[in-house]
């Protein structure tokens, strides 16, 4: 909160730009125009955000005190009620002295303040009075104010406070359900309901519920044999039984991570191959992937998973576990610009985490919201010292083939605000501090992190060592085998018979210094009293293999000039006197006397602190203090089972962005999320920031359960149902469209993680499209085609209809194929009953069962009749069974989800 | 996202939901335009308000529009709206020449709270030459002289405004409204809902090039929203090699037959699950639009067989050369398009992100690069379209989210949504009209100001539509929706 010492400081500065700006071009004024608004919010117009409406007009050139450009009877009126209350020891705000003061006629032109402010006339000018046709629209906007005033503000830059839960007008009259007391969410929506006079829609029958709980949990429809045991179901609780098993089931990991990854702007690598172009991101991203999918099934405290995302190197420096959360920051890895490279991860921090268009100020002060140019380079500050690199991973020690990309804190390069934004022209007189913007409140406290010598030196870990010693090893197998191999041939040459024998000889001495080295580095680093010992040892050992490495050479070098031709011959010769010679140093060397100078291994180290910057920022982010945190995670969430977010504009909670349509409810699940109450399964407390928790508490609700079917009235009230008088209808996700054609067909293959597909192999891979490659101009087009996310960024996906998606469906090789399998399934289990056919199919493709009008248009199209006499109608009569499947995998309800 | 998933609309029912979609394939054509007729209408409660029929309001002048939009914001002083004075005066600050009281606000409507984004003071000469065109002397920068060339078919309308000081009005231009308010219907759907198709081939609103990226509208800007997806834009290829993608099935997969077949099945199933939901506008969108697939299976890569066309009308499109090759193709196939009878072809230019033409720097470097893309190719379709004599019923519109500042940011200008213009051809249009006035140096909008939804109100007038007619109940839309006809440019 801003203590009154803040606000005289405000007021001055106020001052000061109030009069500058009038002379200069009466733009807004920033901080004054803000507590206006505030009050009035939507009901101020336009014209009174200016100085004049508190200040006569004055052309005096630099006005340097009140005296100069003194206020207007209102001005006065509004101070001297903030001096009188002062006075007697209480403080109003500019808001309660605007409201004491409403019905007061500051002008004596006859019309009340707050009239002549909602009517957009100057309340201290006498001569700007509203005409009587205005006053007759006095009445609506008056009473439209006051309930502004009174009902709940949406104030998405204030710290969450729990709302209460209203208590009356929950339920529908006329309908009796043991489950309708208790739902928070129902509370809320139905006291907004009644507010709008909408009707709550009756719960969706179990067909359908069923159906929109497996999407939306884990993407994939109830099976035949799911959907029987949940109809069959008739004991209380049992919806809530199918919600908490599939919480549980690891395939809604899957289903949230891709929601997740959208949010977080999962790419995989971009580029060439060839050439090492890595453009965007970094080979082996899928880590992260992987970790995302992990920490939804284990339900990890969403604080954790920003804290990790942000700052795993800082807080947990030597788990890889966590470490591959930071794939979050490599993803945005530019080679070709680490001035985009730090934009885009300043930039889509704040839209993703707090729903703040943070990257319109980075060339100018953000024109809604109060964030500075300056702030941005603040922010900026925080990930300035991060880069990315490739750790090695345990079995395998080429990072080419697989490795941990993970963000660490390398350089000191200062931060510098940029005019304009243009790289070209940092302001270098002042290095920004890592900040964060102050009208979100609290600071960060900044606290250099040491690392531990496995963050530092990666390549120093005992699976590094352990690798590299097995690698060796093999090296001495693979030696010992060549020499026995070539000592078995037939043909045997005596020569490479001894250039093997001399190989192997290499291979166990390079094994043997390998070893040494390792236990001369670890002594010395423990600082044991052996280090000594072990340096010199290390050190024979290093001129041992030289000498055989030399032996090995000279030997070669001898079996090129036997099989030398003529006049190659001379060349053969010289090379093999080098040869000889070097051999001769390295036995030289070997004889001289020891000493402890061996060389060691080479391996990356990195710097011993990290800044500390990201830790603390992650802090602030997932602080309790924090404003947007919660509110922005629980409406990614609430949008991804409605439809639509309680926040329309997910990734914008400025003034640019929408209001909540309910920001009561918003308000009540963030703080819910962060701080639960109740107890969660099994009578264990809940934990805080738990998906699960928000997941269960939505999906638990009538609102949520309400069918989607339509209402005359309430359509015609509300035709957007804003105010959720019925569940919405969604497309499905792309990769939920892809998913769902394998999985009903039985041929989703459901290994989990790992390195990602091939995005060519979209049609014939049946892996999850998640594991599907996704980057710059790597992009299954099937999912494309039914807008699958963009990779710059996708806050919400913008479903489309378009006939290309009616050809993917009816033509692509992937639904035809599918088509081909489930009929073949079908036919085998069901044999020749069509109507148990038809009915099996509409359970697998849609999960419901056919209508009776459905029936006989599926029965007609098989054409039964047809006597099943020879092999080739039975051919005939599998294609229709086919093709009836095609016609299915097409059905609207089969990308729907009712 | 689907919060708009349905029009608010009490006629519709169970039955008329069968009606409006036709009775199945074989039906689609008859049952649509029976509904357009308003013959089919659901039987029972009288309904108080009816959907579009199809006809025009007024007499049309126009059948067809291409709607060339320039992502980014081009510059009108360097473009169709030159400003000598600018040379002049270069150099100097605004308030240093005669035209100081341009940076006053009295009286005008400033948009934008930044002053970094509407103050640029020093006056930027112009980045390139200009001459007069054509009989009407219309003056053109020199960047869009192949334009200049058809000058006389144009009516430049000079004294445009928006509302949005960042490219968020890219959307506006499209809808009319702030991009605060996301999604509303676009023109194109307007276009589409009101008049239907001329074909059963192809839809009738097409897009062509890479549209406005996400931050600045995205979909939205072909997008529309409450008036369903079935109106809402489709993307297109214009690479013959790849019409579309999946457009048939495998070799010996699936004969035409089966397709026909199959989707027979299809639509009567999909209609019977609209039984019980009626007002599911995606299901509407989704049974025209399987139809439509199937003939597209074939309209699609018609149209695009470019390589039909004589050498020099591929010249014209300057398809020969690579700098205009790729939105050379995108015009040849809008006016393929047309004479297949779309009705609205919007061709985006510069499309992703904020927008190509956002010269803040360089903008001599930006402008030249860019517009030695666009600048043949209209040309081209604007003489093709005219000797062919599609234009005196095709209109094509050039235009930008907004102008850019006459005062330097750099080597570049800022955004400037005080001004910009547009211009349009065709379609009942006169033309060698200039329309509307700025100050002299370009910052206001000064005579005859006229806000984006005036040109969509012109562009539907000559479509023969009245856009308050087309309004539908409980989607309240405001006076500046519906903008005002630009009479003084119609012929």
């Amino acid at each position: 909160m801003i203590s009154s010492g803040h606000i005289r400081v405000l007021r001055g500065l106020l001052l000061v730009a109030c009069l500058r700006l009038v002379l200069s071009s009466a733009q807004a004024t920033p901080a004054n125009r803000a507590a206006l608004e505030r009050h009035y919010d939507r009901f101020l117009p336009r014209a009174l955000g200016q100085c004049r409406t508190c200040h006569l007009p004055s052309d005096r050139k630099m006005p340097e005190s009140l005296d100069e450009f003194p206020h207007n009877p209102f001005g006065d009126r509004l101070r001297r009620i903030g001096e009188e209350a002062k006075a007697s020891g209480t403080r109003l705000d500019l808001g309660a002295r605007l409201a004491k003061m409403a019905d007061e006629d500051s002008d004596g032109d006859g019309v009340a303040n707050q009239a002549e402010l909602l009517l957009g006339h100057n309340p201290g000018e006498p001569k700007d009075t509203p005409g009587p046709g205005e006053l007759e629209t006095l009445a609506v906007k008056a009473s439209g104010f006051s309930r502004f005033l009174t009902g709940y503000r949406w104030q998405p830059f204030e710290p969450v406070v729990r709302p209460k839960v209203p208590t009356g007008g929950s339920g529908t009259p006329g309908e009796a359900s043991p489950r309708r007391v208790g739902n928070p969410i129902d509370a809320f929506l139905s006291e907004a309901r009644a507010e709008r006079g909408l009707k709550e829609r009756p719960e969706a029958s179990r067909e359908v519920l069923l159906r929109r709980v497996f999407m939306d949990l884990v993407g994939l429809n109830p099976t035949p044999e799911e959907q029987r045991q949940f109809l069959a179901d008739s004991e209380p609780g049992s919806y809530e039984r199918l919600v908490e098993r599939l919480l549980s089931d690891p395939r809604h990991g899957e289903r949230w991570a891709r929601h997740w990854m959208d949010v977080w702007r999962y790419s995989d690598w971009a580029g060439w191959a060839d050439g090492n172009q890595v453009r965007d991101s970094k080979p082996h991203i899928w880590h992260w992937r992987d970790w995302i999918v992990e920490a939804l099934n284990s339900d990890m405290p969403y604080n954790r998973m920003v804290t990790e995302m942000l700052a795993a190197d800082e807080v947990a420096p030597e788990d890889p576990a966590a470490l591959r959360a930071t794939g979050y920051l490599v993803r945005n890895y530019k080679m070709l610009s680490r001035e985009q490279w730090l934009e885009d991860t300043v930039k889509h921090t704040f839209q993703a985490f707090l729903g703040v268009t943070m990257g319109c100020a980075k060339c100018h002060d953000h024109m809604v919201d109060p964030i500075s140019q300056r702030e941005y380079y603040s922010a900026r500050a925080i990930f300035e010292p991060h880069q990315v690199r490739t750790d090695r991973v345990p079995g395998e020690l080429d990072t080419a083939r697989d490795g941990l990309p993970r963000a660490y804190d390398s350089t000191n390069s200062p931060t510098f605000l940029l005019v304009r934004g243009d790289e070209r022209h940092p302001l270098t007189n002042q290095v920004m501090v890592p900040d964060v913007p102050a009208f979100l409140g609290g600071k960060i406290d900044v606290r250099e992190v040491k690392l531990s010598d496995g963050a530092r030196r990666p390549d120093h870990r005992e699976f590094v060592l352990r690798d590299t010693l097995a690698a060796s090893g093999k090296v001495v197998e693979e030696a010992v085998k060549l020499l026995e191999t070539t000592q078995a041939a037939t043909n045997a040459v005596a020569g490479r018979v001894e250039e093997a024998r001399i190989a192997l000889d290499l291979a166990y001495k390079k094994r043997a210094s390998l070893e040494a080295v390792i236990e001369a580095e670890r002594a010395r680093d423990s600082g044991l009293p052996t280090a000594g010992v072990l340096a010199t040892n290390a050190t024979l050992l290093q001129r041992m293999e030289s000498v055989a490495q030399a032996r090995l050479q000279e030997h070669k070098a001898r079996l090129v000039l036997d099989a030398a031709a003529t006049n190659k011959q001379s060349e053969a010769r010289q090379k093999l006197s080098e040869a000889s010679q070097q051999l001769a140093k390295a036995v030289d060397r070997l004889a001289a006397p020891l000493d402890s100078a061996f060389v060691p291994r080479t391996a990356e180290v990195y710097p011993p602190t990290s800044s500390g910057r990201r830790s603390a920022f992650a802090r602030w982010i997932t602080a309790r203090s924090n404003p947007l945190t919660a509110r922005v995670a629980v409406n990614h969430v609430w949008m991804r089972h409605f439809g639509q977010g309680l926040v329309p504009s997910v990734a914008d909670f400025g003034r640019n962005g929408r209001p909540a349509t309910h920001p009561a409810l918003l308000d009540w699940l963030a703080a819910e999320f962060m701080e639960p109450t109740g107890s969660g399964p099994g009578g264990l407390p809940q934990a805080s920031w738990s998906f699960r928790h928000l997941h269960r508490l939505i999906l638990t609700s009538r609102a949520y359960r309400m069918a989607s079917t339509s209402d005359d009235a309430d359509l015609e009230r509300d035709p957007d149902n804003l105010g959720l008088w019925r569940m919405n209808s969604r497309r499905l996700e792309a990769e939920a469209v892809r998913d769902n054609l394998l999985h009903v067909a039985g041929s989703l293959d459901g290994t989990m993680g790992g390195a990602d597909v091939d995005h060519l192999k979209a049609l014939t891979s049946r892996r999850r499209s998640l594991y599907l490659r996704h980057a710059s101009e790597k992009q299954a087009e099937f999912l494309q085609i039914f807008d699958g996310p963009g990779v710059t960024e996708c806050y919400q996906r913008r479903p489309s209809v378009i006939p290309q998606q009616a050809l993917a469906l009816g033509n692509s090789s992937l639904a035809l194929e599918q088509a081909r399998l489930l009929a073949a399934r079908l036919t085998a289990a069901v044999g020749d009953s069509p109507e148990r056919l038809v009915a099996e199919a509409f359970s697998r493709v849609l999960g419901r069962r056919p209508t009776p009008a459905e029936e006989r248009e599926c029965l007609g199209f098989l054409n039964p009749a047809q006597p099943v006499s020879n092999s080739s109608s039975a051919k005939a009569r599998q294609r229709a069974v086919e093709n009836l499947v095609l016609v299915l995998f097409n059905h609207s309800d089969f990308v729907t989800i009712r | 996202m689907n919060p708009k998933s349905s029009i608010g609309c009490p006629g519709v029912s169970r039955r008329s939901f069968l009606a409006d979609t036709g009775t199945g394939f074989t039906g689609m054509a008859l049952g649509a335009l029976l509904f357009r007729d308003g013959i089919v209408r659901a039987e029972g409660a009288e309904p108080a308000w009816t959907p579009p029929s199809g006809h025009p309001h007024l007499p049309p002048r126009a059948k067809s529009v291409i709607w060339i939009f320039l992502c980014g914001g081009v510059s009108h002083m360097e473009s169709f709206d030159v400003k000598p004075e600018l040379n002049r005066f270069a150099g100097k600050s605004i308030s240093d020449t005669p035209y100081a009281s341009v940076l006053g606000t009295e009286g005008k409507d400033v948009i934008g709270a930044n002053p970094a984004h509407g103050n640029r003071k020093v006056i930027l000469p112009l980045q390139t030459g200009y001459k007069p065109y054509g009989e009407c002397g219309l003056v053109v920068g020199d960047w869009f002289r192949h334009v200049g060339e058809c000058a006389d078919e144009l009516a430049v309308v000079r004294s445009l405004w928006t509302i949005h000081n960042d490219h968020g009005a890219q959307l506006t231009w499209q809808t009319g409204r702030h991009p605060r308010e996301l999604e509303h219907p676009t023109l194109g759907a307007w276009v589409s809902y009101g008049l239907g198709t001329m074909n059963e081939n192809l839809p009738e609103y097409v897009v062509l090039g890479v549209p406005t990226g996400d931050c600045c509208g995205g979909a939205y800007t072909h997008g529309a929203s409450y008036l369903g997806p079935e109106n809402s834009g489709v993307r297109l290829g214009t690479d013959p090699k790849n019409p579309l993608p999946f457009l048939r099935p495998p070799e010996g997969t699936l004969s035409s037959e089966e397709q026909a077949s199959n989707l027979g099945l299809l639509g009567r199933l999909n209609r019977l699950a609209g039984i019980d939901y009626p007002d599911d506008q995606n299901l509407r969108a989704r049974i025209k639009s399987y139809e439509l697939a199937f003939q597209m299976q074939s309209s699609v890569p018609e149209t695009l067989q470019l390589e039909r066309e004589p050498e020099h009308i591929r010249r014209m499109y300057g398809l020969d050369q690579d700098p205009t090759r790729t939105f050379g193709q995108q015009c040849l196939v809008a006016r393929r398009l047309v004479e297949r009878g779309v009705r609205f072809i919007q061709i985006f230019h510069g499309g992703g992100g904020g927008g190509a033409w956002d010269a803040h720097s360089e903008i001599k470097s930006n402008h030249t690069q860019l517009a030695a893309q666009v600048d043949l190719p209209i040309a081209g379709l604007l003489k093709d379209l005219r000797q062919r004599g599609l234009l005196d019923d095709t209109l094509v519109v050039f235009g930008t989210e907004f102008g850019r500042s006459p005062g330097a940011e750099g080597t570049g200008r800022d955004h400037h949504p005080q001004a910009f213009c547009a211009w349009l051809a065709g379609g009942g249009v006169r033309g060698g009209i200039q329309y509307g006035q700025t100050d002299e140096l370009g910052f206001h909008a000064a005579d005859n100001r006229r806000y984006v939804t005036d040109i969509h109100a012109t562009v539907l007038h000559q479509l023969g539509l009245d856009s308050r007619r087309l309004e539908v109940p409980g989607r309240k839309r405001l006076d500046m929706d519906h903008g005002t006809v630009i009479r003084e440019i119609l012929g």
